[in-house]
């Protein structure tokens, strides 16, 4: 599907393994963010390596549960979204519609065991907006105080196994 | 169209705990419309189990598929190739879509993974509202077009009760009263006149009267 083709797309190509506790982060972000073009973006791959898979998206309005369903389930221990700040979307409630669509993941994931702050939403502020590099590294610090992913438990397991 | 809502993923686990391969089939016709059955809440279902299978550390192949309508066969046939693949079918399908496809594979187990819900109207977006019961003999006109057997909370052919207070229902202020947007309406069509009328109680003979019902047209038929 769709998302997973982007997903494919955008997927860290130094393959290394970076963050403090080797967490990775789905990072999907409205392009309107500040400093979130193409360069920037490669950039912070480099930079973080296979700790960090940035999605970029039209709107934060085109998020949809899936998308968020489908990071956590295949490689990401948490998922977030980047949006513009409030009342300041271009497409007017593409924000509002991220946030709500946003709860409804976060309960889905509740009713199966997964802690709801693996997914998480950060609004711009009008005021002092801030650019994808620094949000990015805001949410990476965040995301450090959660526990791996126990979707990918067994996997890890049987890894250390054959090693 | 035919409303739903996805049951509780406890409730859905656990009817598919005994099978390991397990084919998630959504329907693309009425509960995608309402948001939960179609192609997108298949696939957060499908996911939601994958997940929750690898935390339990179980062994399950979950795939997903989505018919453009599970309630007609000429769709379901498409199934044929595949659904001896799995060990049980979960569907996003209505309660007529579910039964469709248990009746074409009566050897694979078809497990609903939605609550069906009522016939109605997408009055917004995000909300649906039942304003039919199938009644089998439609009465529409006589109410300007809308239906109190549907609409008024206790039924009444010969509204209103006592308990309209400011067009809302008694049962809850939040629901308007069905016979308040019934004269409503017909005082806009200057009709009021058919309200003169004592309408006898419902026959009910035909909804389910003479058990579950069917319509045959030769003419559509093969």
């Amino acid at each position: 599907m769709e998302g997973n083709r982007n997903m494919a797309q955008s997927k860290s190509k130094s393959g290394k393994v970076a963050g403090k506790q080797g967490l990775t982060l789905a990072l999907f972000y409205c392009q309107n963010t500040p400093e979130s073009g193409e360069g920037e973006r490669q950039s912070l791959e480099q930079k973080h390596g296979s700790s960090l898979r940035l999605f970029p998206l039209p709107c934060s309005g085109r998020l949809d549960p899936v998308h968020l369903l489908r990071a956590l389930e295949e490689f990401a221990d948490a998922a977030y979204v980047i949006t513009c700040p409030q009342g300041a979307c271009r497409y007017f409630e593409g924000n509002v519609r991220a946030r709500k669509r946003l709860e409804r993941t976060r309960d889905a994931i509740e009713q199966i065991g997964l802690e709801r702050d693996r997914l998480g939403m950060v609004m711009n502020t009008k005021e002092s907006p801030r650019g994808l590099g620094t949000i990015a590294e805001e949410i990476l610090d965040t995301i450090g105080r959660l526990a791996p992913s126990p979707v990918f438990a067994t996997r890890k397991v049987a890894k250390e196994k054959r090693s | 169209m035919i409303t739903a809502e996805q049951k509780p993923l406890d409730e859905i686990r656990g009817t598919i705990a005994p099978y390991r391969r397990i084919l998630v089939l959504g329907c693309g016709s009425c509960v995608a419309e309402c948001a939960a059955g179609g192609e997108k809440e298949t696939g957060m279902l499908a996911s939601a189990l994958r997940m929750a299978a690898k935390m339990e550390g179980k062994e399950a192949l979950i795939q997903e598929k989505t018919l453009e309508r599970q309630c007609v066969r000429d769709f379901v046939i498409l199934l044929d190739d595949l659904i001896h693949d799995y060990d049980a079918v979960l569907s996003l399908g209505c309660g007529a879509g579910v039964q469709a496809v248990a009746d074409m594979f009566p050897e694979v187990p078809i497990i609903p993974a939605l609550n069906t819900e009522f016939l109605g109207e997408t009055r917004d977006q995000g909300l649906w509202v039942e304003n039919c019961l199938g009644c089998g003999d439609c009465m529409l006109y006589h109410f300007g077009g809308i239906c109190p057997l549907a609409r008024c909370s206790k039924h009444l052919l010969n509204g209103p009760c006592g308990g309209s207070v400011d067009g809302k229902c008694e049962i809850n202020p939040d629901v308007p009263c069905g016979w308040q947007l019934i004269i409503d309406r017909l005082e806009q069509h200057h009709a009021l006149d058919r309200l003169e009328r004592i309408y006898p109680p419902k026959d009910w003979s035909k909804k389910q009267g003479g058990g579950p019902r069917k319509i045959i047209r030769e003419d559509q038929q093969r």
